[in-house]
């Protein structure tokens, strides 16, 4: 009996999807280090990633 | 207290619910028993007028205060009241399942929770030292310095090795499905952003996680003091 390792990895859109949250965090993380009333609130913290990680790609994507 | 796994238990709850769960009332409960009561264990300005608890840890965790929202009954009773209110059981029962997982979190610290309340014993692990009362920097600090923040990370780990959870594949098949809330709101909201929104409290827990960390270590070299109780460079809070 052979015995075979199964790893759960993400595929390549995935991985885009990924990337583009970790540039999202990356800014806000940024803000927040400056500016730390950032990152006391939740809904701020909401409708940041709405319109950087939803509003914006969506307007580009309309746009071109 | 906390300052992520509130915003990050959820997601590790859900990846083994599935369909049982409903995941916007298991947020919500996740982050309930602190909802009201915040603001006041640090103070807040406003006019003229600086408005504190006077002894933050008592106000926060202790009774007479508000430490019963740290405890199961409470998590019960608003579930009932959920259940009964808007006729979902489902709700109803996500609300307990993330209300408990926020008191037991919280039972890792040098005060603890009154998880039997009305009994006012306080449940108190001593991992990481409560310092709500020295104000929220100082607070800030000493969490991203013990072990809190190590359990915090944990969360974020776990959250990450679950990445599947995160997926709009399982937003669609499970999220989505599982609750009527979704399809209602997506009468107004198009789908793309109610995934974004779904991702919201992971995205928040793990990014100011990272932010505080540097802001504590980078920027003020508040020293790491990961022993059992600690940092102890900060006065604890005890019940």
């Amino acid at each position: 009996m052979r015995l075979r390792l199964s790893v759960d990895i993400p595929n390549r859109r995935d991985l885009r999807v990924f990337g583009g949250y970790c540039v999202a965090a990356a800014v806000y993380i940024a803000i927040g280090v400056t500016w730390v009333d950032f990152l006391l609130s939740f809904w701020v913290g909401l409708a940041y990633l709405v319109v950087v990680a939803w509003a914006v790609p969506t307007f580009v994507r309309w746009l071109v | 207290m906390s300052w992520a796994a509130h915003d990050l238990e959820p997601y590790a709850i859900q990846k083994h619910a599935g369909l049982k769960l409903a995941f916007v009332p298991l947020l919500i409960g996740s982050y309930s028993p602190d909802m009201m009561t915040k603001w006041f264990v640090y103070g807040v300005h406003i006019g003229p007028w600086d408005l504190k608890a006077s002894d933050p840890a008592q106000f926060h965790r202790g009774w007479p205060g508000f430490g019963f929202t740290h405890s199961f009954v409470y998590g019960i009773a608003i579930g009932l009241l959920i259940w009964k209110v808007f006729g979902s059981k489902l709700w109803g029962i996500s609300f307990i399942v993330g209300q408990f997982a926020h008191a037991l979190t919280d039972a890792g610290d040098t005060v603890g929770t009154m998880l039997f309340f009305p009994w006012t014993f306080h449940f108190h692990l001593d991992a990481w030292a409560y310092a709500g009362q020295t104000g929220r920097m100082t607070d800030a600090a000493a969490y991203f310095s013990g072990l809190g923040s190590m359990w915090d990370a944990v969360w974020i780990v776990y959250g990450l090795y679950s990445w599947r959870v995160l997926t709009s594949a399982y937003f669609d098949n499970y999220i989505f499905r599982a609750d009527a809330f979704w399809p209602w709101l997506n009468r107004a909201v198009p789908r793309g952003a109610l995934l974004t929104l779904y991702r919201a409290a992971f995205f928040y827990g793990t990014s100011r996680w990272i932010a505080w960390t540097v802001w504590a270590h980078v920027i003020h070299h508040y020293p790491y003091d990961l022993s059992w109780g600690g940092p102890h460079w900060v006065p604890a809070a005890h019940p």
